[in-house]
Formats: structure tokens, C-alpha cells, sequence
């Protein structure tokens, strides 16, 4: 079957489609320019904007003053201003808005603000701020046996402490919005944003105005990554703001280096454990404390540390566990959702791990893998049973795929050979919970409207952001009408005809808002039954039961009797004319899902993503250099709607984990300044970067458990593949210096240091 | 920023430029300094063409140039972030929009389209824009080619392996014939007839901008004649890091004189052995000339490694060594070849060596109303060993942390020449002196490399920057020499 094209794909490759900073300026637009604070911890003095609002060209200067509502943007906990007024949290953080229909001017402008303040001991390292007990919430914590117990009674134990690091979104298009007011007070918002229902909620809070005054309108994003899911807020709120007080159109569109400075990124953790285990390998034991360093607000850092602690386990079955997380608040800026939204982190601590046993045991890292999988009808330490665990067959399909003995052989006989370049193999498993952990966030709705010459405008609350949500929601259409796709518009996301949507994340994205489009369509092909029938039995004289009718390639026919169809435009024009609803609602929630924060316990996951992957590089030791020679991946996901999409999700995820792991060096200053805060010091993947051979498997499986169609979600489990690399890094590292460690991220500087450390 | 400064005019001089966008001829005012970016931005509200980093490390900007070059047509991709809009005189500007269109898709589109090569489509057009280049230029390039043509350009979604897929079943199934449009071939004859001079308009000066007057000589005369009459202007060749100043971290350069238009400048040219190298002789040129990968095969290695495809189509190697950057690229080996500089100001001529020219951070020989004319390159002698390594954190389009060249002759069996220069060690480009000292007149068995490598790396105190530490620095200085010298002493001699 050949499957469809991007729907956005000729508007992309012809430079057509819309992106919100890309309209004309509209009559009267000013432009937003930011003083934003030269230091991470402060308090203000004073902050004087006279100079700077006399400037010819200024419109205005806005500040906390200026706000009608409340000075509050944060959504979970309601830790965060718009505007500072006493105490800075972070360098970079927004002190002043200066609007002007000149950029250049509203640039000058900023430059005469004077802003004066004490400056307050900053902290960046979630260690300290941990002592400094600097938590948003107390210690959140997931238990299963008696794991102090079980560590005094294991043969083995290693502790240690493992980080990693942060890391920069980049998606292309930077952060933007552009209000435009309109009557009656009320505000239309275009918002770069995954998340159009907290805009709303959050900027109608600010504004002190009901949230059907606020209009948000996303025609789709160039990229997000979670980048957008929250931090997007901020800026969506400044020119709300700017457009309600000034009453003029305002356009919030930060450059790459202010928005590489002033937005949060994924949280570095820090992760102190223990582990116990016998001289198979078998873990019996484990005992983590995860630390992540969240920055100046809460943001969603709580979730995102959850989410670290439910994947801490990985693929394996630990028998007695306590993971305990402490979500730090330090001075950077908001730290924030990026793909994998702290599973990375929590599953790069436990690989670690089983990459120190399986060294120290001599143990093949694949076997031990194997062994302390989880099997069908075992617990996670939060109770939830594993019940479709297809990790026997990833591993089969990976040892087959990569010829994993036969090259595990060929890389031993190199190092033995050669001095200066040393191979090494790295395994990746994962198993990614699908759901939001908290759970009202998991349901969606769709609005369906059937034109009258049978083409289709569906409306979901999701978010188009590159990873084709818009195609997989078409093709969810087009099955349950059985119209093609190019009959069927998806539009963007609009709080006018989708409200109160969750956000575009979590991997959610087409389970819920699929789902909730296919409920619709659903709802509009039954009422299209009875006049169906009908048109059957006026056109071709046909007693036809109604629920014979099959709807199937832009017509309708009776199952028996094919040869007798209606097409789909002549069945709408007769069933507008027969007066039958052409449009529906369709809602969805996530069935069976629970879970109880203080005992640490439920089912918070619809279902899991099995997968694996296995990397090979070779490593200049003189030089710290690599070349990936091979990427193989593995990868289950029940019964894709879209293969196409997957396989570009599931590539683009692994290459962007492996620049995390590698080469993406997010670094500041004393200040609390990022210094890697632009290109051509922070280096994401680039086309060299590609693996020599990349081979991604995609297993179909019958998951009873899937979502929409039998399909399940892509966005962020196959992120934690890139990892692969790091470890087959440290592989190679070791084999030239056996005890080394390798820090994070495995830069050529990392590498080298790793290689001379005993 | 400055402004109502008594020392500034109270007008700015507008550049009248006449060239081809699209297929059509235009003739427009462009204010002072304007990139081809913000001119299609703001000017022209073609929004195709995307702005994600504006300082040519992303390549979302990419447009094509269509010039005349030795009589040719040349399709060149370029960074329009970087590239001042002012230096379209002549020549033709093809961006996204005239490509292909939803209905009827370039060959190049649609190959993207069937591999699913765009995902949030905010690289694409700019990724479309390289392949074009690509594509006008050679027939069936190889993956090599191929990715040098796209390592400019970022994507951050697709991981890149289904570009590479529609990039190479281009490559096999197209010729550029094929893939040159009609109406870019019909402005071919145009471009080569194109006698036009641009012109300047005086208007007043009413917006806070970074520049006033963006000149634009058409020969050596009238370049002094201007720094006469504008004696703190800088020059500008290729612009590539002038222009990140300006958009990144708002740089005013009130008056700049852009070389790139005297024909004098742009000559490359063999003579009495020696490689001469004009000012506005862009790293492409270089890149693609016979005398270089020949004569110098270190140096053409070298520019493949230096920025991306778009950066080396308008970048410049004077432009490079004017910059005086501590870790310019070229620059180590510029240094272990010899170089001469040319340099020429309204009155005198006189040659520097390029090891004397760097005297202070960012600070040069160049005295004031001085350009670069030409560098020139003797020729190596057959035996001279001559290496370069570039060390930095990714493989492509990367600053490195540390840059080192050696050169290394010798005569029955004792060093005749030893010079190891390096960049990114110190406040300048330079030359060891422990090397030097340590290995001229040595026996070649003599030599104790562990020895010579660390005597030599503790020569330099180099910092920590975002780049690497201090130490790191060291052990990059140490293994490139033990890379270097153990090559060279293993050479069958």
C-alpha cells in the first residue's frame, strides 16, 4: 500500500506554508523588544524606563505594572511572574517589553532602560540546591519490597553517581506570537505553542478577562521538541499583554541567540544510587535518588522528574526498589519539557548501571539485559502489570539484524589489532509508558464538519509540529469515511473550535486527538447510514439494511452488493437535503488510568513502546574523534498508521539523542549566562553526523493494548536509541583504558579525558 | 547604540543595484548594509525563505545565486543572512518561491516529498535551495559531493537520513540540465551581457540603523578615492563574520567598501611558480582550482573542512586572514607554507610574511587604508612533509578548539625545516618556538617524540572557553604532534 505524502509537504517544499512569525506586518504592528537580566539572582533596585519610553518611535514600555491581572504565568504551581518585581531568578529573564513598530528602534529603546540592582547568590547545581532543601514539592517517591534490606543481603553492590546533561531544543523556528486585538476587549492570539488551552487559561488569568475572550490559533510549528509546551507561554502572554494595553497588533519573535539564552531546556540530572546483584547479573536491588535541576520555576519539572522515575526501571524487573526524585530549583532559566521528558534521564542511569555489572562480571551486555528483563505478569515498582513485554523478540531481532556475535568478534579482533582507533558495541532497550502521568490531561476532542460537496474540515486539539500529526488524523478520517485523504482538510488548532485541549506531548498527540477525530467521523457515518440506505433503495430500487453498508474508497455499497455504490459527494448532497447533522464532536478520554502520587502506586500508562538499539563506532583515541559506523534499531508499534511517519520520527528521535549524548555542550558562566548560546558554539547533528549504516526495523505487533487503529505512539521512545552511541563510546573508550569513566556529553574533549583517566 | 552622533551623516547613501530575482530583472534601493535576508523580508515579504539562527550556521536561509564567473554561469548556494544584498548587482537571485509549485512540483521537491524528507518543513526550503545548487553544478555527484552540499544546512526533525535518500536518487536519476528551469536559463545570456554599474541614492537618514553607507567600488581607483574621503571605513570581503557582528551582536560599522567588486581582486593566478591569491577569491574558487588541490593538496583538504558549502561560496581566505581570528581556519597553515602578503594601500605597495603579520589579539600589520591585496604561495618542495588538523566538537561547520599545521623538511637524514603553527592556543595565530628549536638540524633518529611533544605543548598556556579547557587544549597540541611526527618519521625516507 503505498502511503500518503506529508499533508504539508508541497506547501513545505515550495516555502508556502504559514508560520506565524512569517505573515506581513499588519497595519500598526509593533514589535517587541526585551531588556532581559544581565544576572541570574538579584534583587531589583529600581528599573527605570523614562529614557526609554521618551525614545522617538516607542509606543510604549510595558512592565509589571502594566498588567491588568494577575502577575502570574505559572500553571501547575503558581511560581512564576511574567515580570520579576522584586527578585531576579535568571540571567536572561525578561524585565521589560519595550513596543515599537520599528524593531530597530524598540532595540535602541532597550538600551536606555536603567535597571539597578543587589546582586544574590546564584545557584546552578542541583546538588547544592538539594542541601539548600530548594525543592517546588517534597520528595516524591516510588517503592516496591524492602530494598535496604535486600542491598544488605546481595553478593554485589556498586553505588555511584550519574549525570547528564542538558540540552538545547533548537527547533528552527524560534519562539513566537502575534496578538491582534479586536472588539470588545477581546484578543486573537497566532501562538507558537504545543499547548493552546494553557495559553488561553494562562493569559486570561494575566489579563484579569474570561477565557472565551482569547482566542489561540497555532497554523502549526517548525518543531517544538516540548520546547513549546510550556516555555512557549511566556511569550504568548507578552504580546497579549502588549496587544490588550496598546491596543495594536503585537508581534513577540525572539532570534535564535535570545531564545537560545532565555528559554529552558531539557533538565541536567544528577542521580545517586545503589544497586545490589548477584554473579549472574540479576539485579535484586536498587536504590536511586534522582536530583533534577529544574531551574528559577517550577514550570514542569515536577512531571517531568515523575516521568524520570517511572522509567528508571527500563526494560528490567528489579525486584526490591526504592527510586526516590527531588525536583531542584536553581537559577536557571525554567528548565522544561524536551522529548522523552526526563525518561532519558532516569533510563540512562539504570543502563549505566548495567553497563558497570555486565564489565565487572564480564557478562555479555546483551545476556544481561536479557536476564533482568521483565517478563509478562510482572510489576513495575508503581504496580502496573507488564502485560505485552515484547522484549524477547526485540533482542532476536537486533542480534539478527546487526549479525551481533559475528561483529562483536570483529570488533574484538580490531582492538586487539590496532592502538590508536578502538571499536565498541552499545545496546539501547527501552520501554516507554504512553499516557500523560497526569492523568486528566489524557483526553482530546475533534470537530468534524462534512461540507456539502462531500469534502471534510476536521478540527482536533493537537498540534501540527512536524511529527504529521495532521496526516495520521487524516488517514484516521479517511478509514472511518472512507474518503481519500486529499477529500480531508486538517486544520489548525483553535481554541474557537477545539477548546480546553491538552497539550501536543507526551507521545500522545495522535492516540488522543486520532481517536477523538475517529469518534467523530464515526458519529457522522452512522447518521449517514439511514439516508445511505435511502439513496440506495430511490437509485437502484435495493432493500438495504443499514448496517450492511460499507463506506470504502469515496463510495457506499452495500457489503453484499458492491456493484450498487452511491459515491460519498452524492450520498452528503442527499443527506443535507434529508436534513442529517453533516458535523460532529468527538471526545475521547484514555481509558484506566490512575495513579496515587503519595503511595507511589497505580496505572498511570495506557500501554509501553518496546524497542532496542545497537551501535558501533570507532574512536580516534589521539584525536577524541568518532565516526558511527552502524545504528540498528528495533523498534515495536503495534499497527503503524503511517509507517513513512514513524520511520522519520524514529530516525529523527535517535539522531537527536545522539547529538544530546555526544556533541550538544550546553555550558554557562558564573552568571549563570548560557555561553553555548548560539550555533556556532552549540552543535546540534548535522548531515555528516548520520550514522554510515542506519537499518531501523519497525515490528508490527497485534498489541491488544494500542490505541487508535491498533497503531501506538512514536514521539518519544525511540529517543533513548541515540544513547546507544554513548555507551558503544564508552565501550571503546574502555577498551584502551578498562576503567575509565565517560562524562556527559561524550564530546572529543570528554572522550580524551576519559582515555587518560585510571 | 548610538545615535544623533555628530560624527555620523545626516543621510545615508542607498545602494541602486540592478539584478535578476526570480526571472525578472528589477532595479532596487537597498538601505545601507541591508542582508539579501532582511532585504527578501522586509522588503519583498517573500517569507519562503526562512531566518532561524541569522548568523550562517543553519542554513534555513539558503538562496541560490546565479552569476557570471570565467564566462560560465555559476549556481552557487549561499547563507542570505550573510550575504549584504548590496553584492546582487548582476547577478541572479532564485529563492524558494520560484522553484516549483504545489501543483507542479521541481524534481528535486518531489523527491523530497516521496522520501518524506521534510518533517515541520522550517529547514526545507533552505535544504531545497542547497540542492539546487548542488544540482545545477554537477551531474551525478557522489555522496561526498553530496553531503558537502547540505552540511550547511540544519534539520532537526528527520535525522536527516530521508534528505539523503531524495539527494542521492536526484543524483542518479537527473542531469542539471534537467533541473535548471528555462527562465533561469534564458537570465543566463542576460548575466553574461550584464554591463550595468550600480549607483548610489542620497537619502535622509531616518531610522536607527548599523550602517550608513555601504560602498561598492568597481575598481581600485575609486576604492581609495572613497577611503579618502571615508577614512574610518572598514572593508568587507565575503562578509561572513562582519555580517554575524552586525545581526548577532548589533555591531554598528558606519561606513563600509565592499572589495568583492573590482575584478582586480578576485584573480587567481600561477606565477613564476608562486600561487597568487586575490583579496576577493572566495574558498569555492580555491576549493575548485587545478594549481590548489595540486600544489597544496593540505590546503584543499583544509577548505572542505572550513564552514559549510553556502559560507565557502562567498567567504574569503584574505578575508579569513584580515579577521585575524586566534583560531582562524586557514591560518596555521597559511603560516607553515610561507605565505606572503601583498598588501596595497592608495600610495604603496609592500609584502609582509603572513607569520609577521598577527601582532596582537585581532590586531594586524595592516596599516590604515591598507587592504590585502593577494596572498601569495611559493611552492612546496617535494619532499616537505605538510600536515594540518582541525580538532573540534562536530565533524562539519564547526569553530575548532584547537587548529595546528606543520611542515617538516629534511636533507640525509636531519631536519632542514621544522615550523609548527597553531590557532587556538594563544591571543593570536603562532608559530612554536620550542619546535623550532627543538628539531631543526636534529638527526631524524635523534628525534624523541614524547619528549618534543611535551616540551612543545608546555610552551602554550591556552585558555578554557566554550570550546575546550585548558587542559583539553594541551592534549590536543601533544597528539597532534605525536600524530604528525610519527607519520613523518615512518616515512619511507
Amino acid at each position: 500500500m503505498k502511503h500518503s505524502h506529508h499533508l504539508s509537504g508541497s506547501l513545505h517544499l515550495t516555502g508556502k506554508s504559514r508560520f506565524i512569525a512569517d505573515d506581513a506586518p499588519l497595519q500598526g504592528m509593533l514589535h517587541a523588544k526585551f531588556l532581559f537580566s544581565p544576572v541570574a539572582h538579584a534583587e531589583i533596585i529600581s528599573l527605570d524606563v523614562r529614557a526609554a519610553s521618551a525614545f522617538p518611535g516607542v509606543y510604549k514600555v510595558i512592565g509589571a505594572t502594566d498588567i491588568t491581572g494577575e502577575n502570574q504565568i505559572g500553571h501547575i504551581i503558581k511560581d512564576e511572574p511574567l515580570f520579576p518585581e522584586k527578585t531576579i531568578m535568571y540571567a536572561w529573564q525578561p524585565l521589560a517589553m519595550v513596543l515599537a513598530e520599528d524593531e530597530q528602534v524598540a532595540e535602541a529603546a532597550v538600551k536606555l532602560i536603567k535597571l539597578s540592582y543587589k546582586e544574590l547568590k546564584p545557584i546552578f547545581d542541583p546538588l547544592e540546591a538539594d542541601s539548600c532543601e530548594e525543592w517546588y514539592v517534597p520528595e516524591r517517591k516510588i517503592e516496591s519490597g524492602d530494598v535496604v534490606s535486600a542491598l544488605s543481603k546481595a553478593p554485589y553492590k556498586l553505588k555511584g553517581i550519574t549525570s547528564s546533561s542538558g540540552q538545547e531544543h533548537f527547533y528552527m523556528e524560534a519562539q513566537s506570537c502575534r496578538a491582534i486585538p479586536f472588539e470588545d476587549n477581546r484578543i486573537m492570539l497566532y501562538s507558537a505553542t504545543q499547548s493552546t488551552m494553557e495559553v488561553q487559561e494562562v493569559v486570561s488569568h494575566l489579563l484579569g478577562i474570561p477565557a472565551h475572550d482569547i482566542i489561540v490559533d497555532v497554523p502549526r510549528l517548525g518543531g517544538a521538541f516540548g520546547g513549546k509546551e510550556r516555555a512557549a507561554t511566556i511569550w504568548a502572554c507578552m504580546a497579549a499583554l502588549g496587544a490588550y494595553v496598546c491596543k495594536r497588533p503585537v508581534q513577540v519573535y525572539l532570534s535564535r541567540h535570545e531564545d537560545m539564552h532565555a528559554t529552558g531546556k531539557r533538565h541536567p540530572f544528577v542521580s545517586l544510587w545503589e544497586v545490589g546483584f548477584d554473579d549472574e547479573g540479576r539485579i535484586s536491588a536498587y536504590d536511586i535518588q534522582l536530583l533534577a535541576n529544574g531551574g528559577a520555576y517550577s514550570d514542569l519539572s515536577v512531571a517531568i522528574l515523575e516521568r524520570a522515575m517511572f522509567h528508571s526501571d527500563n526494560i528490567y524487573h528489579i525486584p526490591d526498589i526504592r527510586i526516590r526524585g527531588r525536583a531542584c530549583r536553581t537559577n536557571l532559566p525554567p528548565n522544561t519539557a524536551f522529548r522523552g521528558f526526563g525518561a532519558p534521564q532516569g533510563i540512562f542511569v539504570i543502563e549505566s548501571i548495567l553497563e558497570d555489572i555486565a564489565r565487572q562480571l564480564n557478562l555479555d551486555p546483551i545476556a544481561i539485559r536479557n536476564a533482568n528483563a521483565y517478563k509478562n505478569g510482572s510489576l513495575a515498582p508503581y504496580g502496573q502489570e507488564i502485560v505485552e513485554c515484547q522484549i524477547p523478540e526485540i533482542f532476536s531481532a537486533l542480534v539478527n539484524n546487526a549479525e551481533y556475535h559475528k561483529l562483536k568478534a570483529e570488533v574484538a579482533d580490531f582492538n586487539l589489532a590496532n592502538s590508536r582507533f578502538k571499536r565498541g558495541l552499545g545496546i539501547m532497550p527501552v520501554k516507554f509508558g504512553i499516557s500523560f502521568t497526569t492523568a486528566l490531561l489524557n483526553q482530546g476532542s475533534a470537530l468534524i464538519w462534512v461540507y456539502i460537496d462531500g469534502s471534510v474540515s476536521v478540527s482536533t486539539g493537537g498540534v501540527e509540529m512536524g511529527q504529521e500529526l495532521s496526516t495520521k488524523v487524516a488517514v484516521v478520517v479517511s478509514r472511518v469515511l472512507g474518503i481519500p485523504i486529499d477529500k480531508i482538510r486538517v486544520e489548525s488548532s483553535n481554541t474557537q473550535r477545539v477548546g480546553n485541549a491538552s497539550p501536543t506531548a507526551a507521545s500522545t498527540g495522535s492516540d488522543i486527538n486520532g481517536n477523538a477525530a475517529r469518534i467523530a467521523a464515526e458519529k457522522i457515518r452512522e447518521c449517514l447510514r439511514e439516508p445511505a440506505a435511502k439513496l440506495l433503495e430511490q437509485k437502484y430500487n435495493l432493500a438495504v439494511s443499514q448496517e450492511e453498508l460499507v463506506f470504502s474508497q469515496a463510495t457506499v455499497y452495500p457489503v453484499t452488493n458492491p456493484e450498487h455504490s452511491l459515491s460519498f459527494a452524492e450520498l452528503i448532497r442527499f443527506a443535507y437535503v434529508e436534513r442529517i447533522p453533516l458535523a460532529a464532536y468527538g471526545y475521547y478520554r484514555t481509558p484506566d488510568l490512575w495513579f496515587d502520587r503519595d503511595k507511589g502506586n497505580g496505572r498511570p500508562f495506557h500501554y509501553y513502546v518496546y524497542g532496542a538499539a545497537l551501535a558501533e563506532v570507532e574512536l580516534d583515541c589521539l584525536l577524541g574523534e568518532h565516526s558511527l559506523r552502524k545504528l540498528f534499531i528495533v523498534h515495536e508499534n503495534g499497527q503503524s498508521l503511517h509507517p513513512d511517519i514513524d520511520l522519520g520520527q524514529i530516525t529523527g528521535a535517535a539522531i537527536q539523542c545522539y547529538g544530546w549524548c555526544t556533541m550538544e555542550d550546553l555550558q554557562w558562566d558564573a552568571k549563570g549566562n548560557y555561553i553555548s548560546a548560539n550555533p556556532s558554539t552549540y552543535k546540534i547533528p548535522g548531515i555528516r553526523d548520520l550514522p554510515e549504516v542506519l537499518k531501523v526495523d519497525i515490528l508490527a505487533s497485534l498489541s491488544k493494548e494500542a490505541s487508535v487503529f491498533g497503531s501506538k505512539a512514536t514521539g518519544e521512545p525511540p529517543f533513548v536509541y541515540g544513547l546507544a552511541v554513548f555507551f558503544a563510546l564508552q565501550a571503546a573508550v574502555r577498551a584502551a583504558n578498562p576503567d575509565a569513566t565517560l562524562s556527559f556529553p561524550a564530546t572529543p574533549e570528554a572522550l580524551l579525558k576519559g582515555l587518560k583517566s585510571v | 547604540m548610538k545615535h544623533n552622533n555628530e560624527k555620523l551623516p545626516a543621510e545615508e547613501l542607498h545602494n541602486q543595484i540592478t539584478f535578476y530575482l526570480n526571472g525578472q530583472q528589477i532595479q532596487e534601493v537597498l538601505a545601507p548594509g541591508i542582508s539579501t535576508l532582511d532585504w527578501l523580508h522586509k522588503q519583498k515579504h517573500l517569507h519562503g525563505t526562512k531566518c532561524s539562527c541569522n548568523e550562517g550556521d543553519c542554513g534555513a536561509c539558503t538562496v541560490v545565486i546565479a552569476f557570471r564567473h570565467n564566462e560560465t554561469i555559476a549556481y552557487e548556494a549561499i547563507n542570505s543572512c550573510l550575504y549584504p544584498a548590496a553584492k546582487l548587482h548582476g547577478k541572479h537571485i532564485i529563492t524558494i518561491e520560484a522553484l516549483g509549485d504545489t501543483k507542479n512540483l521541481h524534481p528535486i521537491q518531489q523527491s523530497l516529498l516521496e522520501h518524506h524528507g521534510t518533517q515541520c518543513g522550517y529547514c526545507t526550503p533552505g535544504f531545497v535551495m542547497s540542492m539546487f545548487a548542488l544540482f545545477a553544478t554537477f551531474t551525478h555527484p557522489n555522496k561526498e559531493t553530496i553531503l558537502s552540499a547540505l552540511e550547511g544546512n540544519l534539520c532537526r526533525c528527520t535525522g536527516y537520513q530521508s534528505i539523503l535518500d531524495a539527494a542521492q536518487e536526484i543524483a542518479e536519476n537527473f542531469i542539471p540540465d534537467q533541473l535548471v528551469p528555462q527562465w533561469c536559463r534564458e537570465i543566463e545570456k542576460q548575466l553574461l551581457e550584464f554591463e550595468e554599474s550600480a549607483a548610489m541614492v542620497v537619502k535622509p537618514k531616518n531610522a536607527v540603523g548599523l550602517v550608513n553607507r555601504y560602498l561598492t567600488p568597481e575598481n581600485l581607483k575609486v576604492l581609495f578615492d572613497y577611503f579618502a574621503m571615508e577614512p574610518d571605513a572598514l572593508f568587507i570581503a565575503g562578509g561572513t563574520d562582519l555580517m554575524v557582528q552586525m545581526n548577532i551582536n548589533r555591531k554598528e560599522y558606519p561606513v563600509l567598501i565592499d572589495l568583492t567588486g573590482i575584478p582586480e581582486l578576485n584573480k587567481l593566478y600561477q606565477q613564476a611558480d608562486c600561487l597568487h591569491i586575490g583579496a576577493s577569491v572566495t574558498y569555492n574558487q580555491l576549493y575548485t582550482c587545478d594549481f590548489v588541490s595540486q600544489g597544496y593538496p593540505e590546503l584543499h583538504k583544509l577548505i572542505s573542512q572550513i564552514a559549510s558549502q553556502q559560507i565557502r561560496n562567498f567567504g574569503t581566505l584574505c578575508g579569513n586572514i584580515a579577521n585575524a581570528s586566534p583560531i582562524g581556519d586557514s591560518l596555521p597553515l597559511l603560516m607553515v607554507l610561507d605565505a606572503n602578503l601583498r598588501l596595497q594601500s592608495e600610495l604603496e605597495i609592500r609584502h609582509v610574511p603572513i607569520r609577521d603579520f598577527f601582532v596582537a589579539y585581532r590586531q594586524t600589520a595592516l596599516h590604515k587604508g591598507e587592504i590585502i591585496r593577494e596572498v601569495i604561495l611559493a611552492p612546496t618542495p617535494q619532499n616537505a612533509y605538510v600536515k594540518c588538523i582541525k580538532s573540534a566538537k562536530r565533524k562539519s561547520v564547526d569553530i575548532s578548539a584547537v587548529i595546528t599545521a606543520m611542515r617538516l623538511e629534511q636533507d640525509s637524514g636531519t631536519i632542514t625545516n621544522a615550523i609548527f603553527a597553531l590557532g587556538g592556543v594563544a591571543s593570536t595565530p603562532i608559530i612554536s618556538k620550542t619546535f623550532t628549536s627543538l628539531m631543526e638540524n636534529k638527526k631524524l633518529t635523534s628525534i624523541d617524540v614524547n619528549q618534543v611533544c611535551h616540551a612543545v605543548a608546555d610552551e602554550f598556556a591556552p585558555l578554557s572557553d566554550v570550546r575546550g579547557s585548558s587542559e583539553y587544549r594541551h592534549t590536543l597540541i601533544r597528539n597532534h604532534l605525536d600524530l604528525y611526527l610519527k607519520e613523518f618519521l615512518e616515512v619511507p625516507r
